[in-house]
């Protein structure tokens, strides 16, 4: 089977990809999100827990990408899909696969996305003239065309692949297995690299020189705890296998838990810039008022020179 | 004559406005006017109510309602609300006043709304799916999905509130905002150095042999301070985003091809 992908799932496919742009558009539900890109699509593909791997390392690569004021973003949804579709159908190592399909993929859809985007100008100025024609309904009826090129931009492309990519794919893997494993070995470690772009994307967006105790703060609590769970984790798993009588269960580090004390400081923050709003609230009143009673007493000297 | 508008929005209306505002915002946006057919059409049953079909009043308002708008989608029923509580009031007089607020407002909001809806909130329940859906487990998915209905929810109730409080609104909650956007971006902060320390799973594999001694390099790192390497490279692509004409598109390629050389080479690989 190794090679080929079904009709009825390159079909299932494409229709999740089309409606994965409504959804962000619209109601944002999470869904058009790369791990649910993997989880669909690797539900569809009959391997899912691959698809989670595929679709989590793609969300992480792309954490702080959002769209800022309508610009074009990296699709990493249409990335996951295709990723995950050939990594199970040719058998592909799921690291590598987020390297060399997802990422190219991903940016590639840049394109589309702007022809969809660019598409659209046409309905706005159908909408401008019924305006002054003063058809309402043809008004909204033009406004909803517009969904035509959002969801064709995601659907025509992501089609096209599945259908008549999947030889090339698994031609490519075979070469990789065989005469290149060190390019393979080289994506796979890129794949893992791949979440700390996502996380220094991320940082340029936040005000990292205002908070920067915390970074340092929520770095090294979190290494320093890693490995103490991670070194407990492995001693009490061989030990329980050694010895009978040594029992319990060793778990990786909570990042809930980790999250709970970043939280502990946020509250704190927020409750100190609240009262410094009140206490200039009351500085402003105060100063308003002080000042009133200025003129009022410059008043009474005033008058007290007339005198 | 001028004419003044008596209509009020009702709980139908109301409706009507949020349904159309989450299930069809943005399906109009182009590079030219942006949300801006879309603000229109979000709207356009209600002003129909407030001016009367065919009258040259709704034709100026259906006109000032389809200029270039743009904001964050999880805000921008406060702006609408608080035209809607203006335009009821005063009628087509009070479309430049409420032109201005538009594109007064817009800006601002982006900024929050993208701050905590479009970055901050994504990044951190994305972390956590991820961080589970790497590991073969769904459940972050499911968390996130849910918080997502939370904050439909929150774009559901913005509108009869800012229709009832029309412009009071944005100075009451500007402080608010402010502090809570500090103190959320705080956690962001906070959280990806956590997230730094446990998803890159990447480490150096070189060992080295010096005479008899055998040197792990790794070894070496990590009693100088675990994770180290993860977060130097962070450091390092934080940097490479920061000069000129770089892109995160860019900036994720290059980091591909390095990767791809240091592996061959032997200097890094995959933890």
């Amino acid at each position: 089977m190794h090679g080929s992908i079904m009709f009825w799932q390159v079909l299932l496919l494409t229709l999740y990809s089309m409606y994965q742009i409504w959804d962000d558009l619209t109601i944002v539900s999470s869904l058009s999100q790369p791990v649910w890109a993997g989880l669909i699509a690797g539900a569809i593909m009959g391997d899912v827990t691959k698809g989670l791997i595929i679709g989590g390392s793609l969300q992480l690569t792309v954490l702080g990408v959002g769209t800022f004021g309508g610009s074009s973003k990296i699709d990493a949804n249409s990335g996951t899909i295709l990723a995950t579709a050939f990594s199970i159908s040719a058998g592909m190592n799921a690291s590598t696969a987020v390297a060399a399909i997802g990422v190219p993929v991903a940016s590639l859809m840049i394109q589309t996305d702007i022809l969809g985007r660019f598409t659209n100008t046409f309905f706005q100025h159908r909408i401008d003239r019924l305006i002054d024609e003063e058809n309402y309904s043809a008004i909204e009826r033009n406004y909803l065309y517009g969904v035509f090129p959002w969801i064709l931009s995601r659907g025509i492309p992501v089609f096209l692949a599945l259908q008549f990519g999947g030889n090339f794919v698994s031609t490519a893997v075979k070469v990789l297995d065989t005469h290149l494993q060190w390019l393979s070995n080289g994506l796979a470690t890129a794949g893992a690299l791949l979440p700390a772009v996502g996380f220094a994307i991320l940082l340029r967006y936040l005000p990292v020189k205002k908070h920067i105790a915390y970074l340092i703060l929520g770095f090294t609590l979190t290494a320093l705890f890693s490995t103490l769970y991670t070194n407990v984790q492995s001693l009490g798993t061989t030990m329980a296998t050694v010895s009978k009588g040594f029992a319990g269960s060793f778990n990786s580090v909570s990042m809930v838990a980790i999250a709970l004390i970043g939280l502990a400081f946020a509250i704190n923050e927020y409750k100190k810039n609240t009262d410094k709003q009140k206490l200039t609230e009351l500085v402003s009143s105060y100063k308003n008022s002080s000042k009133e009673e200025l003129n009022n007493s410059e008043d009474g000297e005033i008058y007290g020179d007339e005198d | 004559m001028a004419m003044k508008t008596n209509y009020k929005l009702t709980k139908k209306d109301f409706n009507q406005i949020n349904r159309r505002n989450l299930f069809f915002n943005q399906l109009g946006w182009n590079y030219e006017k942006m949300q801006g057919s879309g603000y229109l059409f979000i709207m356009l049953p209600q002003l129909r109510k407030l001016y009367g079909d065919h009258t040259p009043e709704l034709k100026k308002a259906m006109k000032t309602h389809n200029q270039f708008f743009n904001t964050n989608p999880s805000v921008n029923m406060i702006i609408q609300g608080i035209d809607l509580a203006i335009e009821s009031k005063e009628g087509v007089k009070s479309l430049e006043t409420v032109s201005g607020l538009k594109t007064g407002l817009m800006g601002p909001l982006a900024a929050i709304g993208d701050s905590i809806f479009a970055s901050l909130l994504p990044a951190i329940l994305g972390a956590i799916a991820a961080n589970m859906a790497v590991q073969g487990n769904p459940f972050g998915l499911i968390i996130w999905l849910i918080a997502n209905f939370i904050i439909m929810y929150i774009r559901w109730v913005q509108l009869p509130l800012a229709y009832r409080e029309g412009t009071t609104l944005v100075t009451k909650m500007q402080g608010q905002l402010n502090a809570l956007t500090d103190a959320a971006t705080l956690l962001g902060v906070y959280v990806v150095g956590a997230l730094v320390a446990t998803l890159i799973n990447i480490q150096v594999p070189f060992v080295a042999h010096i005479g008899k001694v055998t040197v792990t390099l790794q070894n070496e790192i990590d009693m100088i301070l675990p994770k180290l390497v993860p977060g130097l490279l962070v450091g390092l692509i934080y940097w490479l985003l920061g000069r000129k004409k770089m892109t995160s598109t860019k900036a994720i390629f290059i980091v591909i091809i390095v990767a791809v050389i240091c592996s061959a080479l032997g200097v890094l690989g995959k933890g």
